[in-house]
């Protein structure tokens, strides 16, 4: 039971680690929990038990970590846009791409069309 | 008598009906898109939708542009640039051309649809980058019923229509051109509903989305649409539910708008 324990702290305590690091730092607080859970139940199994309470530390340690990056970047880090130059070249080239192919379209034929046809169906 | 008012009323409101008194030039909305998994919310992308004039020699027409980039923390790990373009008609919001230009970490395409409402038909443009980094084209000629339209213009149509004279419960379906396949999606609505935004309180026309035919969105009545019950009808806020999770979408800013 307390071996079964330990695996599934230390899984839950690495997992919270590697997701704090990753731009998902938020998820990470869900295996931080976990992770601290568990490690009380190893805390009181371990004394119940009268075995080391060694393993508990470190589950603690990584716990801690995740924890401390999570706060952090979610403190710091600001809500920002990356670079958005090449997309906004990207959308003035297609403007002038978008007039020439528009001068070859037949408009006024198609605005002449009735617009009733186009609306959607009404289901009540 | 009574039957010409009768006609004449109907007349009127299918005018009223048809005709975009919604949308007008100039308009920018900003929205945060965001992940939500068991309540622990992550901002990944901004999403906006503009509106501008574009002129031909023959027409005036109305650029609809909507755009999405992820934010900066992302961008090493699953950069998103995507351009979505529809070019319609300032009075009917018909769309004559439509572009979507996306890349998504690393995936590159571009759609590209020429209307012929005439002949109901779309020419279709589909370009993807091959691994060498050279690119394909595929040509094709779809055709289209008479109510099709592609997914920008729809986004925009739907924000003309009256809510305000539907009862709860009424549905309204539109035919929406994606991938060279046409899908039908349904709008229904709930009623209205005051809820906060980041541009203050505001009472809301509430939608659900469905899409016939697929398992994109998962579960019914849990993917919703707030629309401003104004003259604007401006989208605030979304709820999407997906395979794992849900994502969000929530207006941060609003300018330019018509009324």
């Amino acid at each position: 039971m307390r071996k079964f324990l330990v695996i599934l702290g230390f899984i839950a305590a690495i997992l919270a680690v590697v997701l704090a690091v990753t731009p998902l730092s938020n998820i990470a607080l869900i295996p931080a929990i976990v992770a601290f859970i568990l490690g009380l139940a190893i805390f009181y199994l371990s004394k119940k038990q009268n075995q080391s309470k060694k393993v508990v530390q470190y589950i603690f340690i990584l716990t801690i970590i995740s924890i401390g990056i999570t706060t952090y970047k979610s403190v710091f880090n600001e809500v920002e846009v990356g670079d958005t130059e090449e997309l906004q070249e990207r959308a003035d080239e297609s403007v002038e791409d978008s007039k020439e192919i528009l001068e070859d379209l037949d408009i006024e034929e198609i605005d002449d069309i009735d617009m009733e046809e186009l609306d959607g169906l009404e289901i009540d | 008598m009574q039957r010409i008012i009768l006609v004449l009323a109907i007349l009127i409101s299918s005018l009223t009906y048809s005709q975009n008194y919604t949308v007008g030039a100039g308009e920018k909305l900003t929205f945060t898109a965001s992940y939500n998994m068991s309540g622990l919310m992550t901002d990944l992308a901004q999403v906006t939708m503009e509106t501008s004039e574009v002129k031909t020699s023959k027409a005036t027409l109305l650029r609809l542009k909507c755009t999405a980039a992820t934010y900066s923390k992302w961008d090493n790990f699953f950069k998103i640039r995507d351009l979505y373009e529809s070019y319609v008609s300032p009075r009917t919001l018909t769309p004559y051309l439509y572009k979507r230009d996306i890349s998504e970490g690393g995936y590159y395409k571009f759609m590209q649809y020429k209307y012929s409402h005439k002949t109901g038909t779309v020419k279709s443009l589909k370009r993807k980058k091959r691994k060498d980094g050279t690119f394909w084209n595929e040509n094709k000629n779809v055709s289209i019923g008479s109510a099709t339209r592609d997914l920008v213009s729809t986004l925009y149509k739907l924000r003309t229509l009256d809510f305000s004279s539907y009862s709860t419960g009424t549905s309204k379906s539109f035919t929406v051109l994606f991938d060279n396949k046409e899908n039908v999606v349904n709008f229904k609505y709930l009623g209205t509903e005051t809820i906060s935004t980041n541009i203050g309180k505001k009472t809301c026309y509430k939608l659900a989305i469905s899409i016939n035919n697929s398992n994109v969105l998962k579960g019914s009545n849990d993917n919703l649409l707030w629309l401003t019950a104004d003259e604007n009808k401006i989208p605030v806020y979304a709820k999407f539910k997906i395979a794992v999770g849900s994502g969000e979408l929530k207006i941060k800013s609003a300018s330019g708008l018509k009324n």
